[in-house]
């Protein structure tokens, strides 16, 4: 339908210098987005240029997928057109970073980790710890709406973003909100763009509230023999004063993913993974509280990792999807959204469903209300990936039961068999969606066919 | 005073019956007398509008939307008319739709800290619901008493504890929407990370320009096991805003941090009574909240900051009612204040918190320059300002240089990298300002997002946006009047 013209590509290749454009297959296979290859790839080295590229690939009618660390492109749906990847990693300077202000604004192609170690300089954080930190960039960690433990203290990006610019499928420099911690003029497109997939817009600055690293943590490991004792810490957790920076509950199978270190949970039991953080009182409380509820809870065991200690422990939880890929040929996660009180009961259906499947499944229980359940079928025959197709579909629908899921990584062939957005294509806001995708990217030149409802 | 004129539009006779049949006579608000007390909010706007409507159910807001549509007549919600920027205000005339009468809280799940709520509950009635299970709603405007949580989503409203805790839409997980074709629409949801577009998100702080709300999902918190309340005194106001600006840079999190110069001190200490010292250049009130051993070590480390930055004394509340007294001292300022001038203005401007000290400073020199005394009492800890500008509106040359003078102090804002507010909303006030703060393609980019939810342009008319180049209406600059109360 839209084979880019000779012209345009030269076009795009004058636009950002040709050391910046790529057509050939090895610069462009880290572009791949489900199996589907780009014509060429450029790397815009301004929000200027990223707009040029834009309005050219609008001109043409080129289809383009904004590209961060590539950490995240599975998101989705395969995209219905793909013609030029735009690798946003030139853009990665920081802006502005005030310490004394605890404001920072930034680049979207800066890597989460490489931003992280400046403001480790400062005794300051973002609380961005999540899958992929060391590839992922600031760009696609909110353009792919993720989010990882420490939300349970600090909130989601978008508690702390404080406003962005970005480039609209029109090829429009736009911004919203400000880099001053507290705002309310005009409207906050800098929300609406976090989970969109590059589909309305491509970050070009985000501006965040920063946060004091705290200056003594600790990593608490609490084993239980059953679900149901670690769902009792986990809500005595949330009944008590404390404050915890992270609250996890691994499976038994979860923590096998995790290796020889992980042995200080007892085999076959769950864990609870409890971090807290703050001035050396504050860790020594949750320490002592933990315990008690712990022993109330009926504890099979409990571990405390120190700062210095946690890693590489901790590290390889975060990492879980990684780990998922060593574990099968075709791993699969599916994310359900819920209530935590909810935690439970959905985590007894997910395990059911995969038993009833036949696939190995680990679970990861997040305290504020996701669940996190990896499918890890052990080989990619057709009768796996039937059965891999059958349990997603049910987890789908019984996770929407509850509040919402969708399948976040799957093998791509899975992906003409599930709509990986379940039923939350059916949502009575998908009209509005459409409304603002209408405003925003017209064309449709932007990440075509990727988000629900085919936006 | 020059209240921006409202151009009256008369109501066809039709569109009153139907709103009377739809709702009963006595929801019905148009005789002129009646409608007085909508002409106002707690801004310094006038605008009438030709009738207020009172709906008990969501079904009924969606009657009034198809008759106001059908007969093309602007429509603007309305909570307790609390606000600060007009937001509230008809100010193109039409229905204005008051939520009181919805007012029910819906549900409270105290297991999962979440509370449904219809428009009309007012933001204290809330914690006060729950307070028993140990929860509260965090957004704690001073006028919280009255103001609605309707209201407080449509301004994305604030207070002093959102240092810590975060404003409206830091609290708001979901909402049931009127639009203006007449559907309803759920955004958002009870469960984290509902997948699509944050619509919630966008919604929050729109002003009523995108749609009307009629029922919202919140997220409640738990109230923190200690507390501990510091009155900092200081014979110098650069030593005040030093001693902020060293809390922050220190990443030391109080959950509030507000300034009181002297000038407003004093008039507060005269009719509160709260135990401010009538001597001081300024007093800094504050609050450290959380686990009792994160407050103890805060709390050193505050007494540190403070006398370094030469405090005068540095005083802890001994018990609730002398808390209670700081408090009261700070949340009735602007009323202490409107007793000694016939007129004031209240501006809501940020600005980066280190550029505290340089802004007391020139906004000090801004009252010398155009002849007026200028307090301060504001939310120190985020950067919030609230410079008062007393004056007599009586007398049209006063009038003329507290424009001006309210002008050149948001100007400065804006010069070292702030906003044009922080949480009293653009509204009417400042829409003429928006082209400072951004550019033509911003703006154009948020008239046609309004236009996706509003076609026809009846929902909320006149706000946030720039009324537009050459569209012949002129426009008075923010007029100052009067402000019952601030946040």
């Amino acid at each position: 339908m839209s084979t880019p013209g000779t012209a345009a590509l030269t076009r795009l290749a004058d636009l950002v210098g040709a050391e910046h454009f790529w057509t050939d297959p090895t610069g462009l296979s880290r572009y791949v987005v489900d199996g589907r290859w780009p014509r060429a790839a450029v790397q815009p080295g301004s929000a200027e240029e990223v707009a040029e590229v834009v309005r050219l690939a609008r001109a043409e009618k080129l289809a383009l997928v904004p590209v961060g660390g590539g950490t995240r492109l599975g998101l989705g749906m395969p995209p219905s057109r793909y013609d030029v990847a735009v690798d946003c990693s030139r853009l990665n300077r920081i802006i502005a970073y005030d310490p004394g202000d605890l404001t920072l604004g930034v680049e979207a192609g800066m890597r989460v980790a490489a931003l992280d170690a400046v403001l480790a300089r400062h005794g300051q954080m973002l609380p961005l710890e999540m899958p992929f930190f060391d590839a992922m960039t600031i760009g696609g960690m909110l353009a792919s709406g993720s989010s990882g433990p420490q939300r349970q203290l600090y909130g989601a990006p978008r508690d702390f973003l404080l406003g962005a610019e970005f480039v609209t499928g029109e090829g429009r420099r736009a911004k919203s909100g400000g880099r001053v911690v507290k705002n309310v003029t005009g409207y906050d497109f800098h929300r609406l763009l976090i989970g969109s997939l590059g589909t309305l817009a491509i970050f070009t600055v985000a501006n965040f509230r920063t946060f004091p690293r705290p200056p003594a943590q600790a990593l608490f490991v609490i084993s239980f023999a059953e679900l149901g004792g670690a769902l009792a810490l986990r809500r005595a957790l949330a009944q008590s004063p404390l404050t915890p920076t992270a609250i996890e509950l691994a499976s038994p199978a979860l923590v096998r993913l995790l290796g020889p270190d992980a042995a200080l949970v007892p085999p076959g039991h769950w864990s609870v993974w409890v971090l807290a953080g703050g001035e050396s009182t504050v860790v020594e409380r949750h320490a002592r509280d933990l315990e008690r509820m712990a022993r109330s809870a009926s504890r099979t065991a409990f571990a405390r990792l120190d700062a210095e200690s946690m890693n590489p422990l901790w590290t390889r939880l975060r990492e879980f999807p990684s780990l998922a890929r060593e574990a099968s040929p075709a791993p699969t996660l599916v994310k359900c959204n819920m209530l935590p009180g909810e935690l439970g009961t959905l985590a007894a259906h997910a395990e059911n469903i995969a038993g009833r499947h036949r696939l190995p499944c680990a679970l990861l229980l997040r305290g504020v209300g996701i669940l996190y359940v990896l499918l890890l079928p052990e080989e990619t025959g057709e009768e796996t990936l039937a059965r891999l197709a059958a349990a997603a579909e049910e987890l789908l629908q019984t996770g929407t039961e509850y509040g919402s899921a969708v399948v976040e990584a799957c093998p791509v062939e899975l992906k003409r068999m599930v709509h990986v957005w379940g039923s939350a294509a059916r949502r009575n806001d998908l009209e509005l969606m459409r409304r603002l995708k209408q405003v925003f990217d017209p064309d449709h030149v932007l990440s075509p066919g990727r988000h629900i409802g085919g936006l | 005073m020059h209240p921006t004129k409202a151009v009256s539009r008369r109501l066809q006779r039709r569109t009153l019956r139907d709103l009377q049949r739809l709702l009963g006579p006595e929801n019905v608000l148009h005789e002129p007398e009646d409608l007085l007390l909508y002409e106002y909010d707690g801004s310094v706007e006038v605008a009438r509008p030709d009738c207020v409507v009172f709906p008990q159910t969501t079904e009924q807001v969606v009657g009034i939307v198809q008759i106001a549509r059908r007969d093309r007549v602007p429509i603007v919600g309305r909570g307790a008319g609390t606000g600060l920027s007009g937001g509230a205000l008809a100010r193109e005339g039409g229905i204005v739709v008051v939520f009181s009468r919805m007012n029910r809280i819906l549900e409270i799940d105290l297991e999962n800290q979440r509370a449904v709520v219809q428009p009309g509950v007012v933001n204290l009635d809330l914690t006060k619901a729950v307070e028993h299970a140990g929860l509260y709603f965090a957004p704690d405007p001073s006028s919280q008493k009255a103001c609605t949580i309707g209201g407080n989503v449509a301004e994305n409203a604030g207070g002093p504890h959102t240092l810590a805790y975060g404003v409206t839409t830091n609290h708001v997980l979901g909402l049931e929407l009127v639009l203006m074709d007449g559907s309803v629409v759920r955004v958002g949801s009870r469960a984290p990370d509902p997948p699509g577009y944050d619509l919630t998100g966008l919604l929050v702080g729109s002003e009523g320009t995108l749609a009307l709300v009629t029922e919202i999902t919140v997220r409640l918190l738990r109230s923190p096991e200690a507390v501990k309340t510091l009155l900092a005194v200081f014979d110098r106001v650069d030593d005040a805003t030093a001693t902020v600006v060293e809390i922050t840079a220190r990443a030391i999190t109080p959950a509030a941090c507000e300034m009181l110069d002297g000038w407003t001190l004093r008039a507060v200490e005269d009719f509160i009574h709260a135990g401010f010292p009538l001597d001081a250049a300024a007093v800094l009130l504050i609050e450290l909240e959380g686990l009792a051993e994160a407050v103890e070590a805060q709390a050193v480390q505050v007494f540190d900051v403070c006398t370094r930055c030469r405090a005068r004394e540095v005083r802890l509340a001994r018990d609730e009612a002398e808390r209670q007294r700081l408090w009261a001292g700070r949340k009735n300022a602007f009323g202490a204040v409107g007793r000694l001038s016939p007129s004031y203005y209240t501006q809501d401007g940020v600005i980066p918190r280190t550029k505290l000290p340089e802004t007391l400073r020139r906004i000090e020199q801004i009252g010398a320059t155009y002849g007026f005394q200028i307090g301060n009492v504001f939310h120190a800890g985020d950067g919030n300002l609230h410079p008062i500008i007393l004056f007599d509106s009586r007398d049209p040359d006063q009038f003329a240089r507290a424009v001006a003078a309210s002008t050149a102090i948001m100007e400065h804002c804006l010069s070292v990298g702030g906003a044009l507010t922080g949480e009293h909303g653009v509204g009417m006030e400042k829409s003429e300002l928006m082209p400072r703060m951004f550019t033509e393609d911003d703006l154009e980019l948020m008239r046609r997002v309004r236009d996706a939810f509003d076609p026809l342009g009846l929902l909320n008319p006149g706000k946030i946006l720039p009324l537009g180049k050459g569209c012949g209406e002129i426009r008075v600059q923010p007029l100052p009047l009067r402000a019952p109360q601030s946040a």
